[in-house]
């Protein structure tokens, strides 16, 4: 082949010059540590940077959101631990108030006692956090969730609201819990029933909060979940008998009989703390509604019991039920009788408000957990995202150096013999 | 005799003489650009006839010849003009591959940034200094747009300047190949039918820089002119007279230029820029139209997707005051560009609004009126009918393109741009942060006489907005015995009894969904309520964080930041591209070179042993002149 002069300076030039750029290349990665300078020296890859880059930033929006997340989580489990301890230290008053060698004095400093811890359980309600929001007000931050006193009750001004927050790319958690659902919605009584003595009670006659033997039985439509326990003391006899019937205060029919109830002597006959079934016994009409109760001590003729459904009753309806039972002087015994049913069921009511706080803070407890692990996984894939992200993006230095060497081997020799060859001329020797 | 050699000895001297003047005008043009080496072609003279047969009667040069082949330099230009246009495409579309590239100017980290700053109003609805935080984030992705879209625009005003100067550059070659023509002409008809050489140097010269400004064919001529189109045969020189290209407004978008080329009588007539191909006009005009306005485009729908997808959302929920949400963003709206001198000549008034942003694509839309009250929308992109010979208004692509006044007479034509200012349209409305709507204008509730188990769900207000008049009617839904149906009463749902309760289905009155789940009891209620005071509520907070990682672009296929990635990824293939053909063509273009100048070009030793060659020719001519005077001293001394 025929070569032009210009050829050997022309390929000699573009060979240097590929060689510098290609250098100046190598030289650009290795001083920015980065493998890509722009997106089109690997664009599948700058594409996926750019993808594992935002990954990496939802993953740590959630991680800051669970941060977030316990640290609401924190203040109200803080919060509901008080609250347990105070609804504990009503209880123990409670059950000392029983002693029935106090009298109408001890009694009263026990309320007196009571009002404080009532005022304590408000203000503990009313909590609010660092930015002033009220933690127990539902979504309704700015409004102080429950007023009143012993007196007036109290009520509840927030609403249900629960704030969800995104703590992973398919897991939201409640961030909060509302007043309503801590405070207000406890289940009174036994969570199925409760049991109430008549106010005009004379007798002894103690009710408990009953048991629900199969929840679904009670369920039955046939259940009118409203019930009165009548008593009727003959004591023409010697000893005298007890006998009660089950009134369905929505037939009007007695459950034992079928039909309208009838004078005493009634159906059953009564033996103290032996369990009174609802469920059919004999030739009573068949019914079985799966629970059962207890009286103790004698009822006079015509005491009474309700047996109704559980609904709502609120911490401070119970702790008020109490406080006023306590302060009712007990000078007569019907009225001793009266408390000891009443304490019975304030007992059974702050049990269910205790066991409504654990539950809460159960799954307070449980969320602020999952929160831990979620934390934990969601660090360890923060790890794995830097580690995709430096595979895609991050220089090879050995590879990168070598290189970098290699090229400036290629340069050197391409400069040497273009030197050598355009040093060749005829004319050297004309 | 005698004089005969006197003669073949001058003959040698003149014929080695212009050997070493053709050397030496090779040796001095070895670099000059374009140059052809030339070579004598040297000839024996009409040789004597004699009784003793024909006796030499030395050497003439018979012509100096350019060694020059048309299809190696075909070739040559041929590589060299698709090298210019891949030049400067790579040359422009790496910038926009830096800028994308570039994580401090990318809109990827502001999004993110924002996205951060909604998480935080929806973990504190109402920290003022979270809601500020919010806006302020926003603020700086709309800057991060609104940058990017400049430096977009300076890149196409880069685009437009370079179209200008590259048109007078093509002007001024066109006018020196007129003129080269002319003189080649005169040159080549002075009575003589030898090849002007340099002067056709020259003129391939021109035409191969041309080449390098715009692919152009030439057309020899019998006069030896060269007649020069460029496109489909547009002349842009035949013979001595030049045709003057201009750079002139696109009548369909005249906010950019395109190429024009002036009419005889006067005025412009444009020239469709797919019929330029080649040089560093043909790669301008193919990355503005290839690269560019797709790219701008795409980024113009992710800020249009963003602003309206969040919009709809926000305008669900309610602010701190207690107000319906408005809009967050000012949502950019698509163009329609009416055509300019010449004017459509209907009187129609089109309008363009996006329906909805899953729908949206990055091309531009070509709206062609068929008469009749009748359209045809043309999709630039891939140059498909959309819709053919309908009337408005239509609905396609995420467009609802319609008529807002006038008619259009058959031929008209509009431009419609969905997404092209889409980056630069996108601003933030508010400017109160009380004004974000973190919360749901709902709320639900269980009433505590509740004897069931059943619990409702927060509700959500159903989209799209605005929402329905009795959103936030108080409604009360209360079950009946048995508790299998229950009754709704409130203004707005029509107050229908006895519905059927599936636990967990949804109930929608009002422009509201709510599930209800458990076991109910007779007689329970659940109301729905306005929410005014919902301060810390971060429902709707929550749903406008739930947005960075929903599918909304591209029927709902790809998230604001996916599309991103996607143009990010699509320039950097693109880039990539051009590249890789780059360095091929530099091979192809280095190996066409080579071929032309290993047959044309200069080779210094290969002039030097010439020089020898003739210096030694000439020498030995006058040692021919020397012994044929010898010869004669000879003759004359036989008389002494």
């Amino acid at each position: 082949m025929r070569i032009a002069s210009s050829m050997i300076y022309d390929s000699g030039v573009a060979a240097m010059q590929k060689q510098t750029a290609a250098m100046l290349h190598t030289q650009q990665q290795v001083s920015s540590g980065k493998r890509m300078l722009s997106p089109s020296d690997d664009p599948l890859a700058a594409a996926r940077a750019l993808e594992v880059s935002q990954s990496s930033a939802n993953n740590n929006q959630t991680l800051s959101n669970q941060k977030a997340a316990a640290e609401s989580l924190g203040l109200v489990e803080n919060s509901l631990a008080s609250v347990g301890d105070l609804i504990q230290s009503v209880r123990t008053l409670a059950v000392q108030a029983g002693n029935a060698a106090l009298t109408d004095n001890d009694r009263r400093s026990i309320a007196a006692d009571m009002r404080q811890n009532f005022t304590e359980l408000l203000g503990l309600a009313n909590a609010a956090d660092s930015a002033g929001q009220y933690q127990f007000s539902g979504y309704m931050g700015a409004t102080k969730p429950f007023s009143g006193s012993v007196e007036s009750g109290v009520a509840y001004a927030g609403d249900d609201g629960q704030r969800l927050m995104q703590v992973s790319s398919s897991r939201q958690i409640a961030a909060s819990d509302s007043g309503n659902d801590i405070f207000m919605r406890m289940r009174n009584g036994n969570g199925t029933f409760v049991t109430t003595a008549t106010n005009t009670n004379t007798g002894a006659g103690i009710i408990d909060a009953g048991a629900t033997l199969d929840p679904s039985k009670w369920n039955t439509a046939a259940n009118s979940k409203n019930f009165t326990l009548r008593f009727a003391v003959n004591n023409a006899v010697l000893p005298p008998v007890t006998t009660y019937d089950i009134v369905d205060n929505v037939s009007g029919n007695s459950l034992l009989t079928g039909a309208a109830p009838g004078a005493a002597p009634y159906p059953r006959v009564y033996q103290p703390g032996q369990a009174i079934n609802f469920k059919s016994q004999g030739a009573e009409p068949v019914f079985d509604f799966g629970a059962q109760l207890t009286v103790n001590g004698q009822p006079a003729n015509g005491d009474s019991f309700s047996v109704q459904a559980s609904s709502s009753q609120s911490v401070f309806t119970t702790i008020t039920n109490l406080i006023n039972a306590l302060e009712t002087s007990n000078s007569s015994s019907a009225n001793a009788t009266l408390l000891a049913n009443r304490l019975g069921n304030a007992l059974t009511n702050l049990d269910q408000a205790s066991n409504n706080i654990l539950t809460v803070r159960a799954s307070v407890g449980s969320r602020m957990n999952e929160l831990d692990l979620l934390t934990n996984v969601g660090q360890d894939l923060n790890l794995q995202y830097q580690q995709s992200l430096s595979n895609l993006q991050d220089l090879d230095y050995a590879a990168a150096i070598t290189k970098l060497t290699q090229q400036q081997t290629t340069l050197d020799a391409a400069q040497k013999s273009f030197m050598k060859v355009t040093g060749l001329s005829l004319f050297n020797f004309i | 005799m005698g004089t005969s050699i006197f003669n073949i000895g001058v003959s040698g001297l003149n014929t080695a003489q212009t050997g070493l003047l053709t050397t030496g005008h090779n040796i001095s043009n070895a670099t000059t650009p374009g140059f052809n080496r030339q070579q004598t072609i040297q000839s024996t003279n009409t040789p004597q006839f004699t009784g003793a047969g024909f006796i030499g009667q030395g050497s003439n040069v018979q012509t100096i010849q350019r060694i020059y082949n048309q299809y190696l330099s075909s070739q040559l230009m041929s590589a060299q003009t698709r090298l210019s246009e891949l030049d400067a495409y790579s040359a422009e579309i790496k910038q926009v591959d830096n800028l994308l590239g570039d994580p401090s100017v990318g809109v990827s980290t502001a999004m993110n940034d924002f996205n951060a700053g909604v998480n935080a109003v929806s973990a504190n609805p109402a920290s003022m200094p979270a809601r500020q935080a919010m806006l302020s984030s926003a603020q700086a992705l709309v800057g991060r747009f609104q940058t990017l879209d400049a430096r977009f625009n300076e890149i196409r005003d880069g685009v437009d300047s370079q179209l200008q100067s590259t048109v007078s550059a093509i002007n001024s070659y066109a006018t020196q190949i007129s003129e080269l023509n002319q003189r080649i002409v005169l040159a080549q008809a002075n009575g003589s039918t030898q090849p002007a050489n340099d002067l056709l140097d020259q003129r391939d010269q021109l035409i191969s820089e041309l080449n390098k400004q715009v692919r152009v064919t030439t057309v020899p001529q019998s006069d030896g002119t060269y007649n020069v189109f460029v496109g489909s045969g547009q002349p842009l020189v035949v013979g001595a007279q030049p045709f003057v290209l201009t750079a002139i407004p696109s009548r369909e978008d005249p906010s950019r230029l395109t190429l024009g080329v002036a009419l005889p009588g006067g005025g412009q007539a444009g020239l469709p820029e797919s019929l330029i191909t080649g040089g560093e006009l043909g790669g301008l005009l193919s990355f503005r139209s290839a690269s560019l306005d797709p790219a701008q485009n795409a980024l113009g729908r992710i800020a249009t997707a963003l602003a309206m997808s969040f919009n709809d959302q926000h305008r669900l929920g309610q602010d701190l005051t207690g107000a319906m949400g408005g809009v967050f963003f000012n949502a950019p709206t698509p163009q329609v560009i009416f055509p300019n001198s010449p004017a459509n000549a209907g009187t129609a008034s089109i309008s363009a609004a996006v329906s909805s942003v899953g729908g949206l694509t990055t091309s531009d839309y070509r709206l062609t009126a068929n008469g009749g009250g009748n359209f045809t929308l043309t999709r630039l992109s891939d140059n498909v009918n959309v819709f053919t010979g309908v009337a408005l208004p239509q609905t396609v692509d995420g467009l609802n393109i319609s008529l807002t006044s006038g008619a259009a007479v058959a031929g008209d034509s509009f431009l419609i741009q969905p997404t092209r200012y889409g980056a630069n349209g996108i601003g933030v409305a508010i400017t109160d942060p009380r004004s974000i709507a973190a919360a749901a204008p709902i709320r639900t509730s269980a009433a505590l006489t509740n004897t069931g188990t059943a619990s409702v769900s927060p509700g959500s207000v159903n989209a799209p907005p605005p929402p329905n008049v009795n959103l936030t009617q108080p409604v009360t839904i209360t079950f009946n015995n048995p508790p299998t149906t229950f009754n709704v009463v409130g203004i707005g749902t029509g107050n229908p009894i006895n519905v059927a309760y599936t636990t967990g289905g949804n109930i929608t009155y009002n422009g509201w969904t709510l599930q209800i789940s458990g076991a109910p009891g007779v007689a329970d209620v659940f109301t729905v309520s306005a929410s005014p005071a919902g301060v810390a509520d971060n429902r709707n907070a929550f749903k406008l964080a739930g947005l960075q990682t929903k599918g909304i672009i591209a029927g709902g296929s790809a998230t604001l930041q996916g599309a991103y990635s996607q143009l990010v990824s699509d320039v950097g293939n693109k880039t990539r591209e051009i590249e890789v053909t780059n360095t091929a063509q530099v091979n192809i273009l280095k190996q066409s070179q080579d071929a032309q100048q290993s047959l044309s070009g200069v080779n210094l030793d290969e002039e030097a042993a010439n020089l020898l060659r003739y210096q030694q020719a000439f020498q030995a001519s006058g040692k021919l002149i020397e012994i044929a005077s010898k010869l004669f001293d000879t003759v004359l001394s036989l008389g002494r």
